[in-house]
């Protein structure tokens, strides 16, 4: 085989004119994390509110939040992405629908539609470890709670969740990183996130394996990233005495 | 509002039907793969030799931490040239639903493997002793002790993550091959009825897999209530 | 002070607790006993309505628990409860345990709690210990800690639920020592033990429970006299041969 390697590809400028292939390795870079970071956010909003549903004695709460699990769940994230990007603006009101598509330009669309659908997709995982988190409480704590006079929603706030949320830590990192690699995915509606631009410079530059191996490193990296500031965290929220802490 | 008009799937069916097949065909070929390689790649993790549990832990980490889709590319845009200039292939040979099934096998044997170790490592340390006080060597208690009673504790986890598989296989859309949802994607790109044609492939993948995640739930129930007892 | 009339509980079929009645009047020390499963943790949690009941009525200080009109979460901030396993919160140190109820519920600002909090405190003790958590305290610790928060909410009387049987066997006086003083000062208690020292010591009354029925409700020195059902006299006999 005679492949010319060629690494200084990242350095010449890019079809586009106005930037070197490097810079549209890093705006792809940063799509990918802007776009993980703020699904993040309502897929922990959600998540959080779902998952304390789950637990709640109401069986109409806790059979709607689990109806929400299983739908999130079971349809691929692909299928949903394409639900939300193609249908769901179909079926909104003509007129909210019609401001969709036509006053929003096509790559805020995408992000838009991409941000949701992850956010939900992680939403329903999220919840699932919320739930499991107050589960693995003992019973006691809420009885205790609720035997000092606070209301169920104060003993949610004061005595469940933020010990849930300590247990919760390590499996929600692990979801953290999904949403990362998860939004791979949403390169399918050509929104140019990281996995897009890696394809798209194989396009430009006849340079396959220079980009796929930076891109792959990228991955690796924000990997790594993520992973120590959640071991931070971790570190942080240990509670002295308690489930290996100090 | 909308004007649905679902009238171009039932003459689809037949077409759906065959992506349905080669959705199928790619999950279990990565099933079967991933369990066997993902078991090799638990042993030499948990082995005491060094190099190997290195190897294996370096494959692990690094398939789980790049995303399905990137693997994906890598075997839809790089490998098959490969295979042809490696097998002097007729260039037009479709090797797309070869390289589609390698590429998921060797990524989810990654993850296959994990849920493997911690199912070994679940199986108490003196089964090993008692075996070997038996005369047994590592690779008999690990066949004939540890192994079986660590496999009767993962097959839940294992079905569930071949769940997630079949969801997963949606994603050689990325290469044009007609998956079912590949499938259902150009029925309705073709007929302009996209909107009836994904929400009808959503409606199908949630009916498998929610019906599949159910069973596995009861088996799940069967298993707990048989160790309890 | 408590008045339990006619109360019955159930999970679905099974018959959890069967028409008891019984009163607790001001002041009083009411053991209650019976081997394990025989309802006793039961009727006590119906007392602050962390069990709901089916039938019968349970009033506290004029208040019906049972009232779905009746504001549980009021009521039970004045009526203290120690549990079988502490229940302390672990993310918390033991001053936050002992005021984020007086702050939260009773609305007392952060310094009065405090200062609340630690002299309740130095009654059990533990002063020194007020800036560790939970899980560096031992279970005894734990638990005089647990009694020290039921007191900070000034309770018009205390439920204990089994406090010293998850303990190790050296750590049960210290806990006993601080129930048997809290009862000589005159405290309400409603106590699910199985320490008939203690219940010699500063009981009024012994309650005995067998299958959710309440089988004796006497004196002390009647009960330990001479009981007067079988079932009464074998779990004695089996418990004092410890």
């Amino acid at each position: 085989m005679n492949y010319q390697w060629n690494w200084g590809i990242f350095l010449s400028p890019a079809a586009s004119g106005d930037s070197t292939y490097l810079g549209w390795m890093l705006s792809g870079l940063q799509t990918t994390v802007l776009l993980s970071l703020s699904a993040w956010l309502i897929a922990l909003a959600l998540g959080s509110l779902m998952g304390v549903l789950r637990t709640v004695p109401n069986k109409w709460l806790s059979g709607l939040a689990s109806a929400y699990v299983e739908i999130f769940r079971n349809i691929p994230l692909l299928v949903q992405l394409f639900i939300w990007y193609f249908v769901l603006p179909e079926l909104l009101p003509a007129s909210l629908g019609d401001a969709f598509k036509q006053k929003l330009d096509p790559v805020t669309q995408q992000f838009v539609s991409a941000m949701v659908c992850l956010g939900f997709f992680t939403s329903a995982r999220v919840c699932e470890q919320v739930r499991s988190g107050i589960n693995s409480l003992p019973r006691g704590q809420k009885n205790a709670g609720l035997a000092l006079g606070f209301t169920l929603p104060q003993t949610y706030r004061h005595v469940l969740l933020p010990m849930a949320f300590r247990l919760v830590v390590p499996p929600l990192t692990s979801e953290f990183l999904n949403i990362f690699k998860n939004s791979a995915v949403c390169s399918t509606i050509g929104l140019l996130e990281l996995a897009a631009q890696g394809r798209q410079l194989v396009d430009y530059t006849a340079q396959p394996y220079e980009s796929f191996i930076a891109v792959t490193l990228l991955y690796v990296l924000i990997n790594v990233v993520v992973m120590t500031l959640m071991r931070h965290l971790e570190n942080k929220t240990r509670v002295p005495g308690y489930l290996g802490g100090k | 509002m909308y004007d649905f008009d679902w009238s171009s799937i039932p003459g689809a069916l037949p077409f759906l039907w065959e992506g349905m097949k080669i959705s199928l065909e790619i999950t279990v070929s990565a099933v079967i793969f991933g369990v066997v390689w993902g078991t090799l790649l638990a042993m030499m993790r948990l082995a005491p030799v060094k190099p190997l549990a290195w190897f294996a832990a370096g494959y692990v980490n690094l398939f789980r931490s790049i995303p399905l889709v990137m693997v994906l590319l890598w075997f839809f845009l790089i490998v098959p040239q490969l295979l042809r200039s490696f097998f002097n292939l007729d260039p037009n040979t479709d090797v797309r639903l070869t390289s589609a099934m390698i590429g998921f096998a060797l990524f989810e044997s990654a993850y296959y493997s994990e849920i493997i170790r911690a199912g070994i490592q679940s199986v108490p340390k003196g089964q090993v002793a008692a075996a070997s006080a038996l005369g047994m060597t590592y690779a008999q208690a690990m066949r004939l002790v540890v192994l079986p009673q660590a496999f009767r504790n993962m097959v839940p986890l294992l079905l569930t993550q071949a769940i997630v598989l079949f969801q997963d296989t949606s994603l050689v859309y990325m290469s044009a091959l007609a998956d079912f949802f590949g499938a259902a994607y150009k029925v309705g790109d073709r007929d302009g009825r996209l909107v009836e044609l994904l929400l009808f492939a959503g409606a199908v993948y949630f009916f498998i897999c929610f019906a599949a995640s159910q069973l596995v739930r009861r088996y799940q129930k069967k298993l707990n209530a048989h160790v309890a007892h | 002070m408590i008045s339990i009339d006619n109360v019955s509980k159930h999970y679905g079929s099974f018959q959890v607790l069967t028409d008891c009645t019984t009163q607790v009047k001001k002041g009083e020390v009411i053991v209650v006993c019976g081997p394990s499963g025989s309802g006793k943790s039961t009727l006590i949690k119906c007392v602050n309505g962390l069990e709901p009941f089916q039938s019968g009525s349970i009033i506290v200080d004029g208040i019906s628990v049972g009232d779905p009109k009746t504001k549980l979460s009021k009521l039970r901030s004045r009526v203290g409860m120690v549990f079988q396993h502490f229940e302390l919160f672990p993310h918390m140190s033991i001053t936050d345990n002992l005021s984020i109820a007086q702050e939260k519920v009773l609305g007392r600002n952060r310094d009065e709690a405090r200062a609340k909090g630690l002299k309740l405190l130095e009654r059990v003790g533990l002063k020194a210990h007020a800036e560790k958590f939970p899980g560096q305290l031992s279970g005894g610790q734990q638990q005089r800690v647990a009694i020290a928060r039921a007191l900070c909410m000034d309770p018009i009387c205390m439920l204990f639920d089994e406090p010293t049987s998850a303990l190790d066997p050296e750590m049960i006086n210290e806990v006993l020592d601080v129930m048997v003083e809290l009862a000589q000062e005159g405290m309400t208690m409603m106590c699910v033990t199985h320490e008939m020292g203690f219940a010699r010591k500063v009981a009024n009354r012994v309650i005995f429970m067998d299958k959710g029925q309440i089988v004796e409700d006497d004196s002390k020195d009647a009960f330990f006299g001479a009981p007067r059902s079988e079932r009464a006299r074998q779990f004695l006999a089996k418990i004092l041969q410890h």
